[in-house]
């Protein structure tokens, strides 16, 4: 997405690039379901495609974030955090008898300004991004029991439109917001100014300071961004279960949005990514958990399966950048 | 074209009593579609120091790269000592005796001489490392050669000069058979650049076989046994350099497409433009005063690594000055601030293009568009029209590719620098401080350079140049301020001084 333009030719066939980059994550893809499908029934049965697609959509309203600042060489372990704490505030004040949009509002509006403060740390005080959104990360996991008392906090039938709803009575609300988010960030990627500038950023940042590019001002907005959606992310939580609760959102959350990440081809150190192979990342880690459960696998297989994936997509990654 | 010829049907068949390190043949290689080496033999003896020339995109590095392993080749065979290898690796390479020095430094800036030159391979005792034996061989290793560096200095300390000699002490040390040197002078000075000569006699007469790589043609016809050259990525022709000479290897470099300087024609002056006002940071630069006016290319000269090395970081805004002012058309700029140069006019190009220039894995014409996105900030980004804006850029300033669009870090030197020097250059420069403009650029396109200065000048820009290189200086440049040890030692029209007598100045003589 980032240079090549004209499709390259192999074995006298034209591949287009797209496919050259993520055609190893999309064959693993294939793979996994089509073994799914044929050990499992409901695999590929409607209500179980339609929770498996409302599971990933927080997930990408996350890692479409994550993506666009990994790009410019940041990083950010809160965001699973700030989805914690966001759906318990969400909850708190509805029960509190704040109107929904209010909730859902302050919500939003509290993940961002937890990411401008992370931004700000990173960018003024120069602390390394992953120190700081890891102390972050600590503070946001103790507020969000704080904040819910450690309790289930049911919201009702609060939200349910969110949650629940579907879109021409088929896509569920959730699945929406998701694409929405999605196609927005890729346009930011491809054509708006701030969004190339991540690229110059992550790619050579003193180059792109140089140049008059202002590096500060796009990090604080990167890091406000990726709070943002993982603010939504926290109300998107609480919309599709119901309740706030102990344990939702966190680190495992936050682990599965770097890992999809990393699976859909974005440097860690930064300079290229592509929001394509973060979604493949998405669905297939979305895939390989819901498989694990439908085939009957013991559920501590499920962290296993994860850094599998994860580690062989990284070695693959590096393996890719270095035949270049 | 008769040398082609000549070439092709008499190869300069090695003397049957040497023998041959290395050889290739019919290698081929190419990226993507585009090919980078076509039919490429050569031949390395023992003992020689053997020259590669051609012009950017030649195919120089990529030859070296096969031939340290860091590329397989697509075709072809390659020999070391008689044997031959498949793919390679870098660490096969390195343990059939090939070692390479790249262009840019690798040595680790934050330990000693000693441990870079040891560095994976310490010397133990008892199980721990020996460091009275990691000094004590260093410094022998290094007296041998003939360099003098101490040991126990941190290589971060050291010049640049400095630094291409340890690494290439530390590659001897590995006891290669085959030393392999990228461009290891060009951004070295005369003085500096005479260190690295002595150092590879030094390794020639011990029967290091060295393939040299360089841009400066007198160097090479001066220190080189053989020379070969690639153009287009064919070998044109291999010959001993005392059968050849300068204007004969420019055409065979070159092939039709010469070359041609500019007689220097006599330039109005504007206003004083620019105006560094006792420039001072820390010890490195003392300060200097200079003034350029419109119109005017005033250059500041001083060994690689003097003060000259220090315009760059101050007058870009990338570091403050201990004292001292920078004026723009009479109006002070905010001293470390990149958007108050960058607002006034002041344009910084520098010569360390992979480190302040570009950014690598972008593309070509989006590295050519930052500068102009950077000033304006617009909020979208057409992509239409920055390849077409791109394309011309590229046409004006000779950057040559064989892909459409490929990133910028696939391009060879001399094409990253025309990007560099194109996207500052086009951006509305009222003054412009340019760093080592020609570093690693062929004669033409350093030919092409100079006349893009020179119009650059004439449109009424005012110019200072920071350089190492006295030749650039001395066609470039109508004035010339020396530095030595970050002290201004001479200020002088450069019509009265003579070469030799800018080099005294640089190293240390005094003004005549
Ligand atoms: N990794 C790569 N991918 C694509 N093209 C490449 C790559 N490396 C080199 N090339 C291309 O191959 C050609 C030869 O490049 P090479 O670096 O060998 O030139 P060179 O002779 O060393 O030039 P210079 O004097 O400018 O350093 C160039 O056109 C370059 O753009
Ligand atoms: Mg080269």
């Amino acid at each position: 997405m980032t240079t090549a333009v004209e499709p390259r030719r192999r074995l006298g066939v034209t591949v287009h690039p797209g496919l050259v980059r993520h055609g190893g994550v999309l064959a693993v893809l294939l793979i996994i379901g089509t073994f799914t499908a044929l050990r499992s029934d409901v695999f590929l049965t409607g209500p179980n495609l339609l929770n498996v697609s409302r599971q990933i959509a927080v997930v990408a309203v996350l890692a479409a974030g994550l993506t666009l600042l990994m790009t410019a060489g940041g990083i950010d372990f809160s965001l699973g955090a700030i989805a914690a704490v966001t759906h318990g505030v969400t909850a708190q004040l509805i029960t509190a008898g704040a109107a929904d949009w209010l909730a859902v509002t302050l919500a939003v509006g509290l993940g961002a300004l937890i990411g401008l403060v992370n931004g700000t740390v990173v960018t003024l005080f120069r602390v390394t991004p992953f120190v700081a959104t890891l102390a972050s990360s600590t503070i946001l996991s103790g507020a969000a029991l704080l904040i819910i008392e450690g309790q289930s906090i049911s919201i009702g039938e609060h939200l349910a439109g969110l949650g629940f709803g579907e879109v021409f009575g088929v896509i569920p609300a959730l699945v929406v917001i998701a694409v929405v988010v999605c196609l927005a960030i890729g346009c930011v990627m491809r054509w708006t100014a701030f969004g190339r500038n991540a690229f110059a950023i992550g790619g050579n940042e003193r180059a792109a300071r140089l140049s008059g590019i202002p590096v500060v001002r796009t990090k604080l907005l990167l890091y406000t961004l990726g709070g943002l959606l993982a603010g939504l992310g926290g109300v998107m939580l609480v919309a599709r279960l119901g309740a706030a609760s102990p344990g939702t959102g966190g680190l495992h959350l936050e682990l599965t949005v770097v890992a999809a990440v990393v699976i859909g081809g974005t440097a860690l150190h930064g300079g290229s990514g592509t929001l394509v192979g973060t979604i493949l990342g998405v669905l297939l880690l979305g895939v390989v958990a819901n498989s694990l459960n439908l085939l009957q696998i013991n559920p501590y297989y499920q962290d296993i399966a994860l850094g599998a994936v994860l580690m062989v997509a990284a070695v693959a990654n590096h393996l890719r950048s270095r035949r270049h | 074209m008769d040398l082609t010829l000549r070439g092709r049907a008499e190869p300069a068949q090695p003397p049957a009593h040497t023998s041959v390190a290395l050889e290739l043949r019919g290698v081929r290689k190419s990226f993507g579609g585009a090919v980078a080496l076509r039919d490429v033999g050569f031949t390395l003896l023992a003992g020689e120091v053997h020259a590669l020339v051609g012009m950017n995109g030649a195919g120089k590095s990529t030859l070296v790269k096969i031939i340290s392993g860091a590329y397989p080749p697509d075709g072809g065979e390659l020999l070391i000592a008689g044997r031959r290898h498949g793919a390679l690796t870098p660490r096969r390479a390195r343990a059939l005796g090939v070692s390479i020095v790249h262009q840019q430094r690798m040595l680790v800036p934050e330990l000693t001489v000693g441990e870079n030159l040891f560095l994976g391979r310490m010397p133990l005792r008892l199980g721990r490392v020996d460091w009275n034996r990691v000094h004590t061989d260093a410094a022998r290793l290094l007296a041998e050669l003939g360099v003098e560096v101490a040991s126990r200095t941190t290589a971060g300390e050291l010049g640049p000069a400095e630094q291409t000699l340890v690494e290439i002490a530390r590659e001897t040390h590995a006891g290669g058979e085959v030393l392999i040197l990228d461009e290891p002078t060009a951004t070295l000075g005369g003085s500096d650049a005479a260190r690295v000569h002595r150092l590879v006699r030094t390794l020639g007469a011990r029967g290091v076989a060295v393939v040299y790589i360089s841009h400066h043609l007198d160097e090479v016809l001066d220190l080189a046994d053989r020379v070969t050259v690639l153009r287009d990525g064919r070998h044109v022709t291999t010959v001993p350099t005392d059968r050849m000479d300068l204007p004969e290897l420019v055409r065979a470099m070159t092939g039709d497409r010469l070359p041609q300087g500019r007689p220097d024609t006599g330039r109005t002056l504007g206003e004083v433009v620019l105006e560094l006002d006792d420039l001072t940071a820390g010890t490195r630069l003392d300060g200097m005063d200079v003034t350029v006016r419109a119109g005017e290319v005033v250059a500041v000269l001083g060994c690689a690594g003097d003060g000259q090395s220090q315009l760059f970081p101050l007058l870009s805004g990338l570091r403050r000055p201990t004292r001292g002012r920078i004026k723009v058309a009479g109006r002070e700029v905010r001293p470390g601030s990149v958007t108050a140069a960058l607002g006034a006019g002041l344009r910084c190009v520098t010569g360390e293009r992979l480190v302040h220039g570009l950014v690598p894995e972008l593309g070509v014409d989006e590295n050519l568009a930052l500068t102009e996105r950077g000033l304006h900030r617009p909020w979208l980004v057409r992509w239409g029209r920055l390849h077409r804006a791109g394309g011309a850029a590229r046409t004006r300033f000779g950057v040559v590719t064989i892909q459409a669009d490929p990133p910028v870090s696939t391009l060879s030197g001399g094409n990253q620098q025309k990007v560099l020097l194109a996207r500052w250059l086009d951006s509305g420069a009222v003054a412009c401080l340019l760093e080592e403009p020609t570093n690693g650029v062929d004669i033409a396109a350093k030919a092409d350079i100079h006349r893009l200065v020179d119009d650059l000048a004439a449109r009424g820009t005012a110019v200072l140049l920071a350089s190492a290189d006295v030749d650039e200086v001395l066609r470039l440049a109508g004035r010339v301020v020396v530095v030595r040890a970050g002290r201004t030692v001479a200020d002088l029209p450069t019509g009265q001084v003579s070469r030799d007598e800018l080099v005294a100045l640089s190293v240390g003589g005094t003004p005549s």
